[in-house]
């Protein structure tokens, strides 16, 4: 073996620890959300009213050490610590939230008062209101919800998963579900064989929960 | 061999060291992309290899909470959550935080063999389990804590775990720099050696400070190492002496490397890797105890660590192999090809330096403890 293939070899080994080692971690929660674009009267977009559902294994996590009356139930009073826990952590990820008009970010606040949890069929639903800090009026816009770290995964709920509330007539609100595909990328994932894994394409990330408005 | 043979060995060497340190700068764009594009709005794509490992994982883990609720049903259940524990440890440690790199590059840096390589990786993998189920029996059954306290407590640990790794690499670096650069420059005589010898024993004090640990671990090995304690005297220590005690130093022969103590100077590393649990497993744990069967949490935590510890193996085994194929063309080469050697070693010692920092530094993330 001469030292040039050596070093490929080693080069390679190198760089299969190197590219395994900062893959990002899978996804330890999963939120099924239903997002609300609210309109003040004037026709402009005040705000996103967002309900997630977190899966029972993190809810049961997120809920140790909490004491209830009755035990395995939480009551929306027993539940606003830690309400105020996830909303003051979630701070720091930008709520997981991006809002965009022709391009444009649109600056969010912070959640308005009156956010809390709710505990149904042993899960755990965080409702929350993120306003706008100007209220918007715009024909387009474009809602995106992820975690870059891949650390939560979102989905929308399969019934009404996003809703405008008192928009102009006209107004709707279409949904990009993740991990749809354009017909060409469908019909090359198709092409890979039932028994193989998928080492050709993007899975997952790239195909972002999206709420797209368009108005008249 | 085209040019790279017609490199005096020092070029050689130096680029390899290079190579390495290139490939370790990759991760600063690997693991910065995310992060930045979190500005920008689009998540990069995952794809090919690591996009499926990353499906295999969350796939096994969405069941896990399908069968551990089965468990609490049904006991016989418990073993169908074990097979899918036990798959998900094996898909899981492909990703981050488990210490593929750390692990396999203090073992190229070391020459350790296959089997040490094995025996340190399922040690790392079973001390993280014994963390998660230390720190959910501790917190959460004992005191009652809430699942913040837990995230606040991982961190802490995760700060120590990473410390750890920066100072293993840094005392490697030290050694190995300084075999490679005695390599690069045979020492003339009595008086450079004994400037070398000097040099040892500052960073000796150096290391005392922050590490208090792995000096007693080194204390260890000296006094085994020579029979004449290295701290006393630096004046009258030969080279010879202070390379071994300073963890082979200069090229060791494999009659050397038997014996106890690659276990000791092991230990730190092995311990600095596995002292960080994974989120995962805690999630799991404080689950199960939710069930009220927190045993079968403790289990197929366990179980979990099995499966990982077989996956860093299995890494780990290609840096041995890479690391032995160093050796044999090393020998091959005029004058044993010492400088080839000395060059892989320092290379690794710095890439550990690296992944320590850039794990301190949060800028390489090795798996979010609970954030919302």
């Amino acid at each position: 073996m001469t030292g040039s293939r050596f070093l490929a070899l080693l080069a390679a080994v190198y760089g299969l620890l190197i590219v395994a080692e900062p893959a990002r971690a899978h996804p330890h929660v999963w939120v099924t959300m239903q997002s609300e674009l609210v309109y003040a009267p004037d026709g402009t977009i005040t705000g996103i009213r967002h309900a997630w559902s977190f899966d029972d294994m993190f809810s049961a996590f997120a809920t140790q050490g909490y004491e209830s009356k009755v035990k395995g139930e939480f009551t929306r009073e027993e539940l606003q610590p830690l309400a105020q826990v996830n909303v003051e952590s979630l701070k720091e990820y930008d709520y997981f939230t991006y809002v965009k008009i022709d391009g444009k970010k649109v600056k969010l606040k912070e959640p308005a008062p009156g956010y809390y949890l709710e505990w149904k069929d042993a899960v755990l639903i965080l409702h929350f209101t993120l306003p706008f800090e100007q209220p918007v009026k715009t024909r387009e816009m474009v809602v995106d919800v992820y975690d870059p770290s891949i650390f939560v995964d979102f989905s929308f709920a399969k019934q009404n998963p996003a809703k405008l509330v008192d928009a102009p007539a006209g107004c709707k609100a279409d949904v990009a579900l993740p991990r749809e595909m354009t017909f060409a990328e469908g019909k090359a994932l198709s092409q890979v064989p039932a028994d193989q894994p998928n080492v050709a394409m993007a899975i997952g990330a790239e195909f972002a929960n999206k709420i797209l408005v368009h108005c008249p | 061999m085209s040019w790279f043979a017609r490199r005096s060995a020092f070029t050689q060497s130096l680029l390899i060291v290079v190579i390495v340190l290139a490939i370790a700068g990759l991760i600063d764009a690997a693991s910065a992309a995310p992060f930045g594009a979190s500005a920008s709005g689009a998540p990069s794509p995952v794809d090919g290899f690591t996009g499926w490992i990353l499906m295999k994982q969350a796939e096994f883990y969405r069941m896990l909470s399908g069968a551990i609720r089965a468990a609490k049903a049904d006991g016989t259940a418990a073993f169908g959550l074990m097979g899918i524990s036990f798959a998900y440890g094996v898909f899981h440690a492909a990703g981050p935080g488990h210490g593929k790199a750390v692990i396999s590059s203090y073992l190229v840096a070391n020459n350790e063999t296959w089997k040490r390589g094995i025996a340190l990786s399922f040690i790392s993998a079973v001390l993280q389990a014994v963390t998660a189920v230390a720190i959910v029996a501790v917190a959460a059954v004992l005191l009652g804590a809430t699942s913040k306290v837990m995230g606040d407590t991982v961190r802490i640990i995760e700060i120590v775990s990473y410390g750890m790794i920066v100072l293993i690499g840094l005392r490697l670096v030290w050694v190995k720099g300084r075999a490679f650069l005695r390599a690069l420059a045979p020492p003339q005589g009595p008086q450079l050696a004994h400037a070398h010898a000097h040099g040892g024993s500052h960073a000796h004090g150096h290391h005392d400070h922050g590490h208090h640990h792995d000096h007693h671990h080194h204390a260890h090995v000296h006094s085994e190492a020579c029979s004449h304690g290295h701290h006393h005297g630096h004046a009258h220590d030969h080279d010879h002496d202070e390379g071994h005690a300073w963890g082979h130093a200069h090229a060791p022969e494999p009659s050397e490397l038997t014996g106890k103590h690659w276990l000791r100077r092991g230990l730190a590393a092995v311990v600095a890797v596995g002292l960080r649990p994974c989120s995962g497993a805690i999630i799991v744990l404080v689950f199960a105890l939710a069930q009220g069967i927190f045993w079968i949490g403790i289990a197929s935590t366990f179980v979990m660590g099995i499966g990982t510890a077989i996956t860093v193996s299995a890494i780990a085994m290609l840096a041995v192999a890479a690391r032995g194929l160093a050796g044999k063309i090393a020998a091959s080469k005029a004058g044993g090809g010492i400088l080839l050697l000395r060059g892989v070693e320092t290379a690794a010692a710095l890439a550990i330096v690296a992944f320590g920092a850039l794990l301190l530094t949060g800028y390489m993330v090795s798996e979010r403890m609970i954030g919302v």
